[in-house]
């Protein structure tokens, strides 16, 4: 009915976030530049590879795709109308409750579910990139 | 019936993103995320369907299939759109 809604919502705030996010990652990257400081460079934490906000980047993508595709779908079946109130179940006040039940449980289990792959699928990268550094720096100790 | 076509879409994608690894201007990334996204989605609904109706995937609608491929239209106009959008972008800051 409209469980994309929920999803398409939690997008919108990951994206406001993600671009807090890269003003302060721009802000920490004009200090480093004028301290110079050769060893906050060099040092590299897990996770350090890739930006905060890249990552943050593709579970907007994720989020808002998705939406994007479900709602394809519900004009097909004919859920949503183009004129007020837009959602065809939201015109009767059992429709309505219906509706919001759905958004409450299918809406967010499935933002849960994108934001949990996500969640995974960062740490995996990061774990592979850490540990390219580490052999990296490891081979060049030896 | 579309969960399944994601779920292949995905399986494509995924396949050409590891095969074209190194050509980043594709941005196959992009679209692996965009059908992985819809079919994590639809998953969750078709189990919530299962729960309440007792039907995982529904072949009956006869709707299903121009579902199944404006989704796919859908998904590679996105990934169209914002690949256009990232080269622009990645070409205008290279100047």
């Amino acid at each position: 009915m409209a469980c994309f809604a929920i999803s398409a919502g939690a997008a919108v705030v990951v994206a406001a976030s993600k671009y807090v996010v890269r003003h302060f990652e721009k802000k920490a990257e004009v200090k480093c530049a004028a301290s110079n400081n050769e060893e906050t460079n060099t040092i590299r934490k897990f996770g350090s590879e890739v930006k905060v906000s890249k990552k943050l980047g593709y579970l907007e993508l994720a989020l808002f795709a998705g939406s994007f595709l479900l709602l394809i779908e519900h004009i097909i079946h004919g859920e949503i109308i183009p004129y007020f109130p837009f959602f065809t179940a939201a015109a009767t006040e059992l429709g309505t409750q219906e509706m919001l039940y759905e958004m409450g449980t299918v809406g967010v289990t499935m933002t849960l579910a994108i934001t949990f792959a996500w969640g995974i699928g960062v740490l995996i990268s990061d774990f592979v990139r850490y540990r390219k550094q580490f052999k990296k720096t490891s081979k060049t100790q030896d | 019936m579309y969960l399944i076509t994601t779920i292949v879409a995905t399986a494509i994608s995924v396949v050409l993103w590891i095969f074209f690894k190194d050509r980043k201007g594709l941005h196959l990334d992009i679209l692996a995320v965009i059908f992985g996204a819809a079919s994590l989605m639809w998953l969750i609904d078709s189990f919530f369907s299962l729960a309440s109706e007792g039907v995982f995937v529904s072949f009956t609608d006869p709707k299903d299939g121009w579902i199944a491929l404006f989704t796919l239209i859908g998904g590679l106009f996105a990934w169209l759109l914002l690949s256009f959008i990232l080269n622009n972008s990645a070409k205008s800051s290279n100047k």
